[in-house]
């Protein structure tokens, strides 16, 4: 019922971009090359070193002003970036990266193998926020200036989402870092420079004409930042902003029907979910998780938190992902949820549910999921710290059971690994399988993707069936923009690429 | 009337040293403050992927791991020298981020305080003299309601008319006045109409009740039974004898408008002192919270200093109390 709401949606925005893409080939609607993008997002970003920034806002400008080895398209697939093409050893030990020739920074420097070494070495030895996505690299080498040689201490077939899927693996220059100039005025390679920030206010960047991509049709992207929606909205209608993405969700049915905006909708690869304390009683026992399954309201939740944006699912990964694997084990079926109670010997109690006002999400399913409990006589007590205070408690295990989300991930390993494995450094709820360990450890190294993909789905199953995680659901990424913004789409992975799009005259 | 230049030095002179010790005051308990504040700011910059190593490295890094008396001395001989630390989030010195912020604020509290005085002082004189007549109730009913207004509501409204609807202002944003007078000119009118109807709203009532007041007393009674002419009446002896109340809440409400008005400021992306404050906050960017609170404290002193000056002036009984 939900999810053809969703379709629904999702068809019609679909249809107002082919109506967009239909009226781009009429005289009228030709692209303006002096134009510039002026893009409203939520707030600002808290620095703009792509390497140690952890926020959004940042990578939405960042984005489009550095670039990786390798990058994701539309699937999510890696596509030559950087670098043009790889060779992979018969050992699988070896990776070989030859560069694209005559790439230069904005700042006119060249771009070579020593900048890719460099910025890998920055991210491992400064022990920067993703230094974790490079633990499998024991060796990076430039034998020339056009080659990367980067050495694994296992087959990692997931390396190339790990040096592209996220932009927090972007190359930097030396130059740049050296000067400490890189937080307020990066240089990269990607098809716009950053030309002028005002904190508080805006970031202008300037088309790269010597992208190696190729130009932008637009002059100049401005992102301003406008952390209120109605305000973002307003100005969207009133023509001074041409993208937003400062919607909130209840806001979509209204856009829907709106003919002057156009509204871009994805399912997201970030996913919400609960989990259990495994390490105290009665949550070790998995039939009693098992009941708590059972008895969440799924629906009611999705409802709740995204007004039916959202799409159900029993496992981490997406639909729209080519690892997805079709599983919902659990319905809402109180008399199970009993049934198992009562097999498990427990007759119910208090739970210590951690959610945070942070994520306000986390508060509204809470307060759903209090209510779902509340016939199996589970009293639900629900704590709502702000989120550092919260990211103590799970890392002390001080709660029963906490909801949060994972956000970004691409590959398999980063869904399942840190978070089940019985080794996993985000295994807060102390999940331990033996069976899952060494799924888990031979899709680390499996480079079949077949069978790796076989490998993941064997896991996932039994992650949902001993309830690691309860999943619930994945988010969508809603956007708004003017029918005046051309070739752009709204992405899974949330990244926001101006590099191709143009505003019709 | 002698207005003696010595006694308003010395009346200046205490209230400076009052200020200092109140600054002092201020000083303490934003440092206490932060101290108290749930969250860990440090666990906060690590988020979900955490490991101690990094987290201790940021911690010394950042000083917290020093004992709480070394932090406040350290803190303490910073702001006297005007040194207010770095932000946590980008490492830019606070006092750069803050003179960055105050140009924006300031041109929009100047023209939201002249609006607001446009609006108050007619209205807060006219009702007054007018007590109990229809032109009276209007301004009543006007004022409660402008006090009852959410600035949040008004600044959509006024957003969604003008800029929306008309199309004949932009809805958001800020352009330094010495950049294109032009458009800051165009971009402040709406925050600053928000601004100034709901300050002037205040202020009428203050107004109203500050000359309300002085017409009934005894010394008005004998002006106008002397004879004297009904205007003469009204400025020489009323509206003079009112101008300390209304001096008091002009200052209150300009230096309020100065230390940043959030709201006004985050419905239209005006990047002021306000929507610094509430970036900070939600960051936990604790130098930058102390450094802000700090400068409101100074701006809400320098005010009230300029006011005491100028009370002493008008008002020879203040100077010598």
């Amino acid at each position: 019922m939900k999810r053809t709401a969703i379709a629904g949606i999702a068809g019609l925005a679909a249809a107002l971009l082919l109506s967009g893409c239909g009226a781009s080939g009429t005289p009228s609607a030709q692209a303006d090359p002096n134009a510039t993008l002026v893009a409203a997002i939520g707030g600002e970003p808290d620095k703009l070193d792509p390497q140690s920034t952890t926020s959004y806002f940042a990578f939405e400008v960042l984005e489009n002003v550095f670039d990786t080895l390798v990058e994701p398209d539309q699937n999510l697939d890696m596509q030559p970036a950087l670098a043009e093409s790889w060779t992979v050893s018969d050992d699988q030990l070896t990776w070989t990266f030859t560069l694209r020739q005559g790439v230069k920074f904005q700042d006119g420097s060249d771009f070579t193998s020593a900048d890719v070494v460099y910025s890998y070495r920055r991210i491992i030895d400064e022990k920067l926020a993703n230094a974790w996505r490079l633990s499998a690299i024991t060796d990076i080498s430039a034998p020339d200036a056009s080659t990367v040689v980067i050495t694994v201490g296992q087959p990692t077939p997931n390396l190339l989402s790990s040096l592209g899927g996220f932009k927090g693996m972007a190359i930097v220059s030396k130059a740049n870092v050296d000067s400490k100039k890189i937080n307020t005025a990066p240089v990269g390679t990607g098809p716009f420079s950053v030309a002028e920030y005002v904190s508080g206010d805006h970031i202008t960047l300037d088309a790269n004409p010597s992208y190696w991509g190729g130009a932008p049709k637009v002059a100049k992207v401005e992102f301003r930042f406008i952390s209120e929606s109605a305000t973002a909205l307003a100005a969207l209608r009133s023509g001074d902003v041409q993208w937003t993405d400062v919607v909130p969700t209840q806001q979509v049915s209204t856009l829907q029907s709106d003919s002057s905006v156009t509204l871009g909708l994805a399912p997201s690869n970030d996913y919400w979910y609960l989990a259990l304390n495994e390490a105290r009683k009665p949550w070790s026992d998995v039939r009693v998780r098992q009941a708590i399954a059972y008895a969440i309201d799924r629906d009611a939740i999705v409802q709740a938190v995204s007004y039916g944006t959202a799409v159900k699912n029993q496992l981490a990964i997406p639909k729209t992902s080519k690892w997805y694997t079709e599983y919902a084990p659990f319905s809402t079926d109180l008399e199970k949820a009993k049934a198992l109670m009562a097999e498990a010997g427990y007759t119910g109690g208090k739970l210590d549910l951690l959610a945070t006002k942070d994520y306000p999400q986390t508060v509204t399913a809470a307060e759903i999921i209090a209510a779902n409990l509340k016939p199996l006589g589970i009293e639900v007590s629900i704590r709502k710290p702000d989120f550092s205070t919260w990211l103590d408690d799970e890392g002390k295990g001080n709660f029963d059971m906490f909801m949060l989300g994972w956000l970004g991930n691409i590959d398999p390993d980063d869904f399942y690994y840190a978070q089940h494995h019985s080794k996993g450094v985000n295994n807060f709820q102390k999940f331990s399988n033996a069976e899952v360990d060494t799924l888990l450890d031979a899709g680390r190294v499996e480079t079949d993707p077949a069978k790796r993909k076989d490998l993941y789905a064997q896991a996932a199953k039994i992650i949902a069936d001993e309830v690691s995680y309860a999943y619930l659901y994945n988010p969508a990424v809603i956007q708004v923009w003017s029918p005046s913004l051309q070739d752009y789409t709204t992405r899974s992975d949330r990244a926001i690429r101006f590099r191709t799009a143009y505003l019709t005259k | 009337m002698r207005v003696s230049l010595g006694s308003v030095a010395r009346f200046m002179g205490t209230r400076l040293l009052s200020s200092a010790i109140v600054l002092f005051g201020v000083v303490v308990v934003v440092f206490a403050l932060i101290q108290l504040v749930p969250g860990d700011p440090v666990r906060l910059a690590l988020g979900t992927r955490f490991d101690q190593e990094a987290y201790d490295a940021l911690r010394a890094a950042s000083g917290l791991d020093r004992p709480l008396v070394e932090q406040f001395f350290s803190y303490l001989g910073g702001v006297l020298t005007g040194d207010l630390g770095v932000s946590f989030r980008n490492g830019q010195p606070v006092v750069e981020i803050l003179l960055s912020r105050l140009p924006a604020t300031v041109s929009l509290a100047i023209p939201g305080l002249l609006i607001a005085l446009l609006i108050a002082v007619p209205a807060g004189i006219w009702s007054a003299l007018h007590e109990g007549k229809v032109s009276d109730g209007i301004v009543r009913v006007a004022s409660q309601a402008g006090v009852s207004i959410p600035d949040f509501w008004l600044g959509l409204l006024l957003i969604s008319l003008f800029a929306v609807r008309l199309g004949w202002l932009p809805s958001s944003g800020y352009v330094p006045i010495a950049t294109d007078p032009a458009q800051w000119l165009r971009q402040v009118v709406l925050p600053a109409t928000t601004v100034g109807i709901v300050a002037g709203a205040i202020m009428t009532r203050y107004i109203r009740a500050a000359v309300l007041e002085v017409a009934h007393a005894g010394f008005v009674r004998t002006a106008v039974s002397k004879g004297l002419a009904p205007g003469r009446v009204t400025f020489a002896h009323i509206v003079r004898n009112a101008l300390v109340p209304v001096l008091t809440i002009t200052g209150i409400q300009l230096a309020t408008i100065l230390g940043g008005v959030i709201v006004v400021e985050v419905v239209f992306a005006w990047p002021g002192l306000g929507r610094l404050v509430y970036d900070a906050v939600a960051a936990r960017d604790y130098p930058v919270i102390q450094g802000a609170v700090l400068l409101i404290a100074m701006i809400f002193l320098a005010v009230n200093l300029v006011v005491d000056a100028l009370y002493a002036l008008v008002d020879p009984r203040i100077r010598l109390a």
